[in-house]
């Protein structure tokens, strides 16, 4: 079991604020939704929380001596026949 | 019949070809404990049931995604979900043989998300939630249909749910001669389809959602759903009701995008969407790797 989320190091972690994810890969770190921070200490705790996932992630580009200026496009699949047609 | 593994997931393989109902080794999922069944032959073989606690499925080992995902929402279940903050894995799924199953490796780079058949919102348990990160709840869907418009559909469904109990069966559609396929493995669905019965109204219906941008949607009957998926949703639901389209929830989406609105739906007074307050989840501290350790530990 992953017990932190470490940016980039694997293609298993996902990790939700509210309605807010953030999902780990070695390629890419996806973040998205939609997330309220309501004026009180939930909210502070929220902005925290995702603060530090981004800190997290400025951090490990940050330290990549070999970092691309482009990573690349994704793979495209390949075609197979449909089994259930 | 393999022994349980540590999640208490029974798997079976299922060897009938539509055949009579058996017995379901997890009723509880089902609409009248009848699990779905599969109306086209060339759906069956390679599949396998899991059952999970908090849902079932049906997985092919020739898409090596699932073909059907089971849920049974409540009331009293809509209130225990949506509460969990925590970190999720995840994984390749430990009741399937690996030359049946997606694995990690075959989504990444891919550019499709992970698209969750029975959503995560859904859950209410750390571990039902950890089942339903297993690759055999997951499709290769369209990162922005996912993040958007699929969100919504799955958000109505659960709002829905808190004022009424709904069976939900969720799956993708292959149509076409030839498909897609990550890495030559994990079949790209064109479609991904998601059947809704409220025994209390006795109204069913379906979204059917291509796998593509956009916000387009149709919502069709059970019997035009079978006709498209090759499954019956819900075998114990008489052919009148399966006949009938029902207005479902409309989804709402949060960012609504110029031009790409779907057909204007009829508004039923329970298509109302009033955003419920979160319940606040205590112990969220404020340093997210202590967060995470803490919300991370399997109980």
């Amino acid at each position: 079991m992953t017990k932190k989320f470490q940016p980039f190091a694997d293609d298993s972690a996902s990790l939700n604020i509210g309605d807010f994810t953030v999902e780990n890969g070695t390629d890419k770190v996806a973040l998205y939704g939609s997330v309220d921070v309501t004026r009180d200490k939930a909210g502070l705790e929220k902005a925290k929380a995702l603060k530090s996932v981004v800190d997290a992630i400025v951090k490990t580009l940050g330290q990549d001596k070999e970092l691309p200026d482009e990573s690349g496009p994704a793979e495209a699949p390949q075609q197979v026949k449909n089994p259930f047609a | 019949m393999r022994s349980p593994n540590h999640f208490f997931a029974f798997l079976l393989g299922a060897l009938f070809l539509a055949s009579p109902a058996v017995a379901a080794a997890c009723p509880q999922h089902f609409f009248g404990g009848a699990e779905p069944t599969l109306t086209n032959p060339k759906l069956a073989p390679k599949t396998r049931q899991i059952c999970y606690t908090e849902f079932a499925l049906l997985h092919s080992g020739l898409t090596r995604t699932s073909l059907w995902v089971a849920e049974h929402l409540t009331p009293r279940r809509a209130k225990g979900a949506r509460a969990l903050n925590r970190l999720n894995n995840f994984h390749a799924d430990p009741n399937l043989p690996p030359n049946e199953r997606a694995e990690l490796s075959d989504y990444v780079r891919s550019g499709f998300d992970r698209g969750h058949m029975a959503p995560a919102g859904d859950m209410t348990t750390p571990q039902g939630m950890d089942e339903s990160f297993s690759l055999a709840n997951m499709v290769p869907q369209n990162s922005e249909n996912n993040r958007n418009l699929w969100e919504s559909i799955e958000r109505a469904v659960r709002d829905y749910s808190e004022r009424r109990e709904v069976y939900v069966v969720t799956g993708p559609i292959f149509q076409g001669e030839n498909l897609q396929a990550l890495k030559g493995r994990v079949l790209v669905p064109t479609h991904i389809a998601k059947a809704i019965y409220d025994p209390q109204s006795n109204i069913a219906g379906a979204y059917l959602v291509p796998n593509q941008p956009g916000n387009d949607y149709r919502i069709i009957s059970l019997a035009e759903l079978q006709q498209l998926s090759g499954i019956d949703a819900f075998p114990q639901l008489p052919a009148s009701v399966k006949q009938t389209a029902t207005s479902l929830p409309v989804p709402q989406l949060r960012r609504p995008r110029g031009g790409a609105r779907s057909v204007a739906r009829p508004s039923a007074e329970e298509n109302t969407q009033v955003p419920s307050p979160r319940p606040s989840t205590d112990g969220f501290v404020g340093d997210i790797l202590d967060a995470i350790d803490q919300f991370g530990r399997r109980p």
